[in-house]
């Protein structure tokens, strides 16, 4: 038996081509994102709709402790003055959660593209950066590079960009390893069952060898870790390296 | 149907992703976010004007008690004043009372006093002319013949006049 896991299918490709950009390939990542972003905006959309100042429903009740979730989160962490980032990290953990969640639906999660978590992450570094540079002026932002002493400077270079990259391959290598184990266990589970129940003699046992009885159940107990647990918490910390990465520029 | 590579950077989807992420932030700014806080404002503002609303209503309670114990109080000092008045001119109507009442008394007496004076008069006057003519007439039968009256009627009248005192 082999087991082949790949990356996401190509569903569609633009027949030109641009310089180093190459073939614009519409891939399962970018199907499933879009699928994500709706969920999420409908999502908004039902929970804040009929919105009443007083006597408010559940729903309504629900979409002020997200927002008030989302405004407590980001000031706690970064203070007041980065209010303006409040729907940015809302939607940067409202889309990782839902992409790492979204693969509970049998689909591809985008998240197990590492183009997506690079996505994320750049626009993350280039805040950052940003954010040194309005705090210390672009001189202050070079020299940051050479404290404690010169001798360091590429070292800090080095850990500067290190930021982006852990954290895109953090996020990425949890979801897909969660992937690759799923991948392993289904096809483990099927060999198993197959073993067991090629056991029984004549051609019941030649028909019932290719049912994977054993899938059933462990798997489940697998995805409350591999999905629920996995897809919450690489949400959260992405969210929260975010806001610290932040709010430490801001402090020079 | 073709596969990207496992692990990868696609140029494409790593662009299209940003945009995503941005699109993302302006639906959720605009579909979450922004009703949301409209409708956290109203309700701020609706507890505010609650609030002053009470603010105001405690201080016209408070201007309304403070007339309200003015009034109570010029109605206690009035009632006082009513009922002061009302005694003292009670006092004074039962004293006129009496001393009329007194003086009405006194007339009468007098008057009864004057009566009996009077009565007392007449009735001596009474006797004395009865006792006049008794006289007169022991007097004839003592001396067995008539005695002038017009002689003797001095002479009575005189015996009676001491005879009265």
């Amino acid at each position: 038996m082999e087991i082949n896991i790949v990356g996401p299918k190509v569903y569609f490709t633009l027949p030109f081509e641009l310089p180093i950009l190459g073939k614009l390939e519409i891939s399962e990542t970018l199907v499933v994102s879009w699928l994500v972003m709706a969920i999420i905006t409908t999502f908004c959309i039902v929970i804040t709709r009929n919105m009443k100042v007083t006597n408010i429903s559940k729903k309504q009740a629900l979409a002020e402790m997200l927002v008030e979730t989302a405004e407590k989160f980001v000031v706690g962490n970064m203070g007041v003055k980065f209010r303006k980032m409040i729907p940015f990290v809302a939607a940067l953990f409202a889309t990782s959660l839902i992409s790492n969640l979204i693969s509970l639906l049998g689909l591809r999660s985008p998240t197990a593209d590492l183009s997506t978590e690079a996505a994320w992450a750049i626009v993350v570094f280039i805040m950052i950066t940003a954010e040194k540079i309005r705090t210390s002026g672009f001189g202050g932002y070079l020299k940051g590079f050479t404290t404690p002493i010169a001798v360091m400077t590429p070292f800090n270079v080095l850990s500067e960009l290190a930021t982006p990259v852990s954290m895109a391959c953090r996020h990425f290598g949890n979801i897909l390893s969660g992937i690759v184990i799923n991948g392993l266990i289904y096809a483990s589970l099927a060999l198993a069952s197959s073993a067991l129940l090629g056991l029984i003699p004549g051609a019941v046992g030649a028909f019932l060898s290719h049912v994977p009885v054993l899938s059933v159940g462990l798997p489940a107990v697998l995805s409350v870790y591999f999905d629920w647990f996995t897809g919450v918490m690489q949400a959260y910390i992405f969210c929260m390296l975010t806001t610290m990465y932040i709010a430490n520029a801001s402090e020079g | 149907m073709g596969t990207q590579d496992l692990v990868t950077l696609v140029p494409w989807t790593f662009i299209a992703q940003i945009l995503n992420l941005f699109i993302q932030v302006y639906l959720i700014k605009k579909f979450l976010f922004k009703p949301v806080k409209d409708i956290l404002a109203k309700r701020q503002a609706l507890a505010d004007s609650e609030v002053q609303k009470a603010v105001k209503a405690k201080e016209d309670a408070e201007t309304m008690r403070l007339e309200y114990e003015d009034s109570m109080s010029n109605a206690k000092e009035k009632a006082n004043e009513i009922i002061t008045t009302a005694q003292s001119d009670a006092q004074r109507r039962s004293e006129e009372i009496i001393s009329e009442a007194n003086r009405t008394a006194i007339q009468i007496k007098n008057k009864a006093e004057a009566d009996i004076q009077q009565e007392k008069i007449k009735a001596i006057n009474d006797i004395k002319n009865e006792i006049g003519s008794i006289a007169v007439e022991i007097a004839g039968k003592v001396i067995e013949r008539e005695v002038s009256a017009e002689d003797h009627g001095k002479l009575i009248s005189e015996f009676i006049y001491k005879v009265g005192e």
